[in-house]
């Protein structure tokens, strides 16, 4: 009876309560708008719209959601008691804990699960929301809403409610249960995805996750296929329903805690304070007068008050359980956990202090995406304690009658704080040191840390943390304004969803920064401190308005705060206010004309529409005949210290078609100006399009077949200001990169600027558009791949080394007085100018790139060849094995494949984050990240440097001068081939194990690899996993199955075939000149079925015409030793083959195949005892072989199994092979 | 030194009237403000301690326009609310170090007197260092005065202090505020009929924000003399003599009743006169209400 009444009471006060429905009003609107994303999405491809994972995806992310927001409700119900001053009365009732305790946990469940019934019912509106277009819906599924809600979003609320109820319920206070709240899920949540996407344990990770929101979002949408999405219901997947049952136990487990750990006792602080002071009776006051001290009021006790307040505040929030301890914790996780992003499969990257401050920063806007997410919300909760310290504790009135001027009470609140994120950024730099020296590096720049951790990161923190004050100045309700300041937190971070993108207009944004070691800041300070300056002017508006609203003593009225307001606007702080006004529209207005006057501001939907445009107003000219590029030849002056480059240049086009051509289309970048362009012989300009960069020139005399003409133009790129993206990254004081796609006038109609995204093209009425052509499309296979002679001076200021594809044929350098005189003083004044002049000697495609920065060059020779190697001085450490790399590359390829087309090959290091390699003909160029890498010497560390090499080395043939075509298959005949090349290299130059070693934890384990097997055939692979890991699997399995000469074989016939060739430019373009079209992996495949014996073409016919995959297991190996003294050796296996279609559908093959068998010694040598193919049958089989390993020391069979080199596509690799059981 | 309130008055957004257009001049000394719970006392005392704001009406202290100078007006001002709590970990000696510095004691050699001194003086010298979640109701009320008494004030306002205290807390409470009251505006609220008697120059007595009567309390009691009388009855016959008489008060008394009437002559048989005190005063400004008990 009590339990019920208590029930019953609880959830009928907490209903009738506003915030309850704020609550479910946000849940509501959040919930809709994540739908109505999803119905977006789902116009552009992927799962329907109402696929039961969109349904789980809104569901958890409402859920976190709710986490954040909702813990007053459990909070409430556990301590309101207390915190009213009615425990004393409630608490002597005559009912009992579980009662009690039950009721109210119950009351807030419940609450909770009807306010999360806002998520289902938000999300059911947006699809019943007419206009969602029949095709993008599968059939409406009722178990797909309700098992969402019932599986994911109740246990989770269960769960979640238990903790915010138990350390509510403990500490007597219900704001606790906002920490315990956050403290529970946000780091559960992280460790879940540290476990699932770093150790690669996705089944732990799953079960750790304790709102499902890291693997709905996480791993289930890498590893999901869309049909998967479409069809699988998330919630009874029996990994998450095994989660469920976890947490929900765990929560009851708590809930046992709490019953037992509860008192009814009247609240007292600590057992320390609970003995009563002897209070002394005898009365021996009257024996001493009050001194009457001096007093000031002047604004130096003013300070000191503000600093006194600061003082206070800081240790109030330093001592709690969610400060300094907290934060000292987490900056010790980062010295744990901080060495994993540093090593990319298992190669670590050198700490430099640039590498170490990414991981420790990221700007607020990024909000959830990063761990860092964590640290604003710290923020809501240390300001609102602040800002609510004195009323909480009761003493609002004797302290808001004291003679301290509210500017120095807000003022010492947000000091103390500020002092709170001042030791949490030096525990930060602390703990990015320590990372450093944990990984043994000692190069500290302590000037660098602080510049960034104190000089940006937190001025975020500290214009966020304005923003929590103010919103609790302005609300003047504690619960309130927690919720409101953490949906300013969530506007900051989803502003650009919302549609709202221009910096301006979000609190606290700027364009961002960044450092790397060649560039520096580069010119992203400049736009940032104007974008802070404007953001700190507002904060200080803030700051006023929240001098003259903030409540002293007992006035919610707002005609009586309004009054107040009016006393308080005194001279001064009009002054200040004005001030601030005055600073945002000059900052504001300066920020405004650079973003939006000196440069274009185009919104993410003015830019769709810009190529939809384009692609209306010419897609028309799509396949007109136009005349190929055949030679470029450029000046390029580059300006490091104006970030200003010129160019002329000249391009020679033929007529390389069977019809006259009249019209010449030109397509100019947004980017650079592009002047005049001329013709010889001439043309008369007849579109000019400056808006969608598109011009039409009509030759007076048609281009006849075979004939050429050259085209000249001039193009600048002058910075003006900044953008909303910040400063223009192209031309820097040091570290310059661009392309000839960035800048440089293009022949024909741009096909690349169309709209690809599906939804989109349909909505703006455009044909549909495939993402990769198909296989057979004649027209892609058709398309014309300019070869081009190549030649270009570039300059750049003296002291930098400027960069371009080809050799070098001189250098010299001009100084400022003979400048001036050439260029009439356009020129830089101080210092010369250095020029380069490159010329390759072979023709290369249509795409290069220029550098220019303060390069260490190394130069080496290879047979003919130069190889030039530009590096910032400070990243020479990966130099010779970048060398052995790149030769021995050139030795295996050349020699196999045919020879390398040009006597220059040039390596440069581009002024970038990251570690990408890129390569273009004859140059490779790599991010900073890249030089990062130390690999380890010896047998466990893997030469990723080397590695990378010979992959971008082997594109030299593969890529370049075999140039597939852009259809399906596209990246198995470039990056496959490459990255099976690579992994040739390595086995050749640092032996089989080491190669295994990248097979079974490279290249399938530590990428990342989708977890479904569904997919497409490798002949028509269309993504990243498919080209550089399977393809490349499947490409050294057919090389161990037919022999390396075989395959060998298979691909120079192929450069043969479909090569460029190296004659220079007699020959160019020999595909077009004899109409073939571009190949494909067809041309690759019949290439390989041509060398492979027939015993092994359904081998073949599995690894790329099917998405085949094998399961060999090896259940137990035993082995007996013959009189003779051989061995005996008996494998049981276990051997399936499935062939999985693109839905995820798996269909059993019958398994008849040659596999390998293998039997090892225990001396560690990788020299089998016995490694033979045999013939392997779906099902349990056991094979007997004899193995004779009396020569060799220690030789008696330790270990053996079926594929033992994990040839055959296997997604178990380590059960391959077992220990030997040896029969005595 | 004279606090002059005019015409004040407030009315809180649910419709109830706090203050009725309140009239008041408090000069120096001890002033108590008598009154049932919910008269409007705090209403009053929170608007003369800055911390509300009335619908109308002015209030001065001196020179300084309270409404409007509420910085001049906290400079000088000691307050007491009526409930007020503490932070529970910090020790009273750190506390009171830090409101002094509030008060504006900036000089650290002053304040380590002041806070020593008020300490010794409202006897809490040897608990100084322990925090004040140990603290007992009286201990805690009389940190509350330290606070209060920080800096000198020369307007205090304490808001009903007494409830909750034993009754030797309570004297020696009491006399703590009399020694203040010979030079400052001390501004005592109450309901407790005693305390003003014992303390207070001057006294108001406020009901439903009004004030209904303000008057020194000795002159007051002695204007009642001879219109008081006295009578024991059985609790039958007061419905009858309430009829007849103005009863002010009814009191138990070994189980009878004790009335007291208020008359300019005689009320008749068993009447006998009896000697005003401040009670009288304060029953006899009072509207009466159904059965109202005395004490």
């Amino acid at each position: 009876m009590e339990f019920r009444e208590i029930f019953r009471f609880e959830l009928v006060y907490q209903a009738r309560r506003v915030r309850t429905w704020i609550y479910f009003a946000v849940l509501f609107v959040v919930a809709y708008l994540l739908m109505s994303g999803s119905i977006e999405a789902a116009r552009g491809g992927g799962p329907l719209a109402n696929a039961p994972y969109r349904i789980a995806a809104a569901t958890v992310i409402s859920g976190l959601l709710w986490v954040l927001i909702a813990p007053a409700v459990a909070g409430s119900a556990a301590a309101r008691d207390v915190r009213t001053r009615m425990d004393p009365l409630v608490y002597t009732t005559p009912i009992s804990k579980a009662d009690y305790l039950g009721g109210r946990f119950l009351a807030a469940f419940v609450l909770n699960g009807l306010i999360l019934l806002a998520v289902p019912a938000g999300i059911l509106l947006a699809l019943l929301v007419p206009g969602v277009e029949p095709e993008i819906l599968g059939p409406f599924r009722l178990a797909a809403h309700l098992s969402a809600y019932v599986v994911l979003a109740l246990p989770s609320a269960f769960a979640v409610t238990a903790v915010q109820f138990s350390v509510a319920a403990l500490n007597r206070r219900a704001v606790v249960s906002y920490v315990g709240s956050v403290l529970f899920v946000v780091p559960l949540s992280i460790g879940a995805a540290v476990v699932t996407d770093v150790l690669h344990m996705p089944t732990l990770g799953t079960l750790l996750d304790p709102i499902g929101y890291m693997t709905v979002l996480g791993f289930l949408s890498k590893t999901w296929t869309p049909a998967e999405k479409n069809t699988i219901l998330v919630a009874l997947e029996s990994s998450m329903l095994a989660n469920r049952l976890l947490w929900v136990g765990i929560a009851l487990g708590i809930l046992a805690v709490t019953h037992i750990r509860f008192r009814f006792s009247h609240h007292a602080l600590s057992t320390r304070s609970r003995r009563a002071l002897h209070d002394d009776v005898v009365d021996r006051s009257a024996q001493f007068a009050i001194p009457d001290v001096l007093r000031a009021f002047g604004f130096t006790t003013h300070a000191r008050q503000a600093w006194a307040i600061a003082s206070t505040s800081f240790w109030t929030i330093a001592k709690s359980a969610s400060g300094l301890l907290l934060l000292a914790a987490i900056a010790m996780l980062v010295v744990l956990i901080g060495p994993i992003p540093l090593h990319r499969i298992g190669v670590p990257q050198l700490p430099t202090t640039a590498r170490v401050l990414s991981l420790l920063t990221a700007p607020i806007a990024h909000g959830p995406e990063t761990p860092w997410g964590l640290i604003p919300l710290l923020i809501v909760f240390y300001a609102s304690e602040l800002v609510w310290r004195e009323r909480d504790a009761g003493l609002s009135e004797i302290a808001d009658a004291a003679p301290v001027p509210e500017w120095a009470l807000i003022l010492g609140k947000f000091l103390g704080l500020t002092f709170v994120l001042v030791v949490w950024m030096a525990l930060l730099t602390i703990a990015g040191v320590l990372v450093q020296v944990e990984m043994g590096y000692s190069d500290f720049e302590i000037g660098l840390f602080l510049k960034v951790l104190f000089g940006l990161q937190l001025v975020d923190y500290l214009l966020f943390a304005l923003l929590v004050f103010v919103v609790h100045a302005v609300v003047n309700q504690k619960h309130l304004g927690y919720l409101v300041a953490l949906l300013a937190y969530a506007f900051i971070a989803f502003a650009s969803k919302l549609g709202i993108e221009h910096e301006l207009f979000v609190y606290g944004s700027d364009p961002g920064w960044s450092y790397t070691d060649m560039r520096g800041f580069g010119a992203t300070l400049t736009p940032w401190l104007w974008f802070k300056s404007y953001w700190v002017a507002w904060a200080l508006l803030f700051a006023v308005i929240a001098r003259l609203i903030w409540v002293r003593g007992r006035e919610p009225g707002l005609n009586a705060r309004a009054e107040l307001a009016r006393q308080r606007f005194t001279r001064p702080t009009a002054a200040t206010a004005a001030a601030a006004v005055a600073l945002i529209l000059t900052s504001g207005g300066f920020i405004f004309y650079n973003t939006n006057g000196l440069n274009a501001y185009e919104t993410a939907s003015a830019r769709t529409e810009r190529s939809v445009e384009y692609e209306r107003r010419y897609g028309q000219y799509r396949s007109i005949p136009q005349p190929s590029l055949t030679g470029t030849s450029l000046r390029v002056e580059i300006y490091p210290g104006r970030r200003t480059v010129e160019i002329r240049g000249t391009y020679t086009l033929a007529n390389r078609g069977s019809v006259a051509i009249d019209k010449v289309h030109l397509g100019t970048s947004s980017n650079v100006e592009t002047g005049a362009v001329t013709f010889d012989p001439p043309a008369a300009l007849v579109v000019s399009d400056e808006a969608l960069g598109h011009r039409i020139y009509a030759l007076e005399k048609p281009l006849q077949p075979g004939d050429s003409l050259r085209l000249g133009f001039d193009v600048r790129h002058e910075p003006r200001g900044f953008r909303t993206s910040g400063g223009d990254a192209f031309v820097v004081a040091n570290g310059s990169y661009f392309t000839n796609r960035d800048w440089l006038p293009a022949i024909g109609y741009q096909r690349d600027r169309e709209l690809r995204d599906a939804g989109a093209r349909k909505k703006y009425g455009l044909a549909p558009r495939a993402a990769l052509p198909p296989l057979d499309d004649a027209e892609a296979r058709g398309r014309r791949m300019d070869r081009l002679a190549f030649e270009a001076i570039v300059g750049t200021d003296e002291g930098q080394t400027a960069v371009a594809p080809g050799a070098l044929r001189r250098t010299w350098t001009e100084l400022p007085s003979a400048l001036r005189q050439a260029q009439g003083g356009a020129g830089s004044a101080q210092g010369g100018r250095r020029y380069f002049h490159y010329a390759t000697d072979g023709a290369i495609l249509n795409e290069y790139s220029f550098f220019s920065a303060n390069y260490a060059v190394h130069e080496a020779r290879w047979n003919d060849v130069t190889i030039k190697i530009f590096q910032h001085p400070d990243h020479a450490a990966n130099l010779e094995r970048m060398l052995r790399g790149i030769r021995a590359s050139l030795d295996y390829y050349s020699e196999q494949f045919g020879p390398y087309p040009y006597n220059h090959l040039t390596v440069v290091e581009r002024g970038s984050h990251g570690d990408a390699l890129n390569t273009e003909a004859s140059l490779i160029d790599y991010g900073e990240g890249f030089s990062l890498f130390r690999p380890i010497d010896g047998p466990r560390g893997l030469d990723l440097v080397f590695f990378a090499m010979a992959h971008e080395v082997a594109h030299q043939w593969w890529g370049w001068q075999v140039r597939p075509a852009s259809v399906q298959g596209e990246v198995l005949m470039a990056e496959g081939l490459a990255n099976y090349l690579g992994m040739q290299m390595l086995e050749k130059t640092y032996g089989h194990e080491h190669l295994r070693r990248y097979l079974s934890e490279v290249l399938w384990a530590s990428y990342e690899a989708p977890r479904t097997r569904a997919a497409v055939p490798l002949l028509r692979a269309d993504s990243a996993f498919l080209g550089y890991r399977k393809g490349a699997h499947a490409l050294y399995t057919t090389s161990r199955y037919i022999g390396e000469e075989r395959m060998n074989a298979a691909l120079r016939r192929l450069v043969e075939k479909h090569g460029s060739g190296t004659a220079p430019f007699d020959s160019l373009s020999r595909e077009l000149a004899q109409g073939r079209p571009l190949p494909t992996t067809l041309d690759l495949y019949r290439e390989l079925q041509a060398v492979t014996p027939d015993s092994l073409h359904s081998l073949l016919h599995d690894l790329f015409e099917a998405n085949t995959f094998w399961e060999l297991e090896t259940e137990r190996v035993t082995a007996a030793q013959t009189v003779a003294g051989t061995w005996q050796v008996a494998l049981d296996v276990r051997a399936r083959k499935v062939v999985v279609d693109e839905a995820g559908v798996e269909t059993e093959m019958p398994m008849d195949d040659w596999v390998e068998i293998g039997v090892f010694d225990g001396n560690g040598s990788d020299e089998p005892l016995y490694l033979q193919k045999h013939r392997i049958r779906s099902g349990k089989q056991t094979i007997t072989v004899a193995v004779s390993p009396a020569l060799r020391e220690g030789g008696q069979p330790a270990r053996a199994g079926i594929d033992p080199n994990n040839l055959l596509i296997d997604w178990q690799m380590d059960d391959n092979v077992r220990p030997v059981r040896v029969q005595q | 030194m004279e606090l002059r309130i005019r015409g004040i008055s407030k009315t809180y957004a649910n419709g109830v009237q706090a203050l009725k257009d309140v009239t008041l001049t408090i000069p120096a000394g001890m002033y108590g403000l008598l009154g049932p719970n919910g008269a409007g006392k705090s209403t009053l005392m929170r608007i003369l301690a800055t911390l509300k704001e009335p619908d109308s009406g002015s209030a001065t202290l001196g020179e300084i326009d309270v409404l409007t100078q509420k910085d001049e007006v906290r400079k000088t001002l000691g307050y007491l609310p009526q409930e007020f709590g503490v932070y529970p970990k910090v020790s009273a000696e750190n506390l009171l170090d830090h409101f002094a510095l509030l008060k504006g004691i900036a000089a650290r050699q002053s304040r380590k007197e002041v806070v020593e001194a008020l300490l010794r003086r409202t006897n809490l010298w040897d608990v100084r260092k322990q925090k004040l979640g140990g603290y007992s109701g009286g201990m805690r009320q009389r940190f509350g005065v330290a606070v209060a008494l920080l800096g000198n004030p020369k307007l205090l306002i304490v808001d009903e202090p007494t409830a909750g205290l034993d009754p030797a807390e309570r004297v020696r409470f009491l006399n703590l505020l009399s020694e203040l009251g010979e030079t400052s505006v001390v501004l005592l609220s109450t309901h407790i009929v005693d305390d003003v008697s014992e303390l207070c120059t001057r006294m108001a007595i406020i009901d439903h924000g009004e004030i209904r009567l303000e008057a020194e309390p000795l002159r007051a009691v002695a204007d009642l003399r001879g219109r008081i009388w006295r009578r024991v009855i059985s609790k039958e016959e007061l419905p009858a003599l309430e009829r007849e008489h103005a009863v002010i008060s009814t009191k138990l008394l070994a189980g009878r009743t004790l009335v007291r009437v208020h008359s300019g002559t005689a009320p008749g048989s068993g009447f006998e006169p009896s000697e005003p005190d401040l009670e009288d005063v304060y029953f006899s400004t009072m509207p009466r209400r159904g059965g109202g008990g005395r004490g």
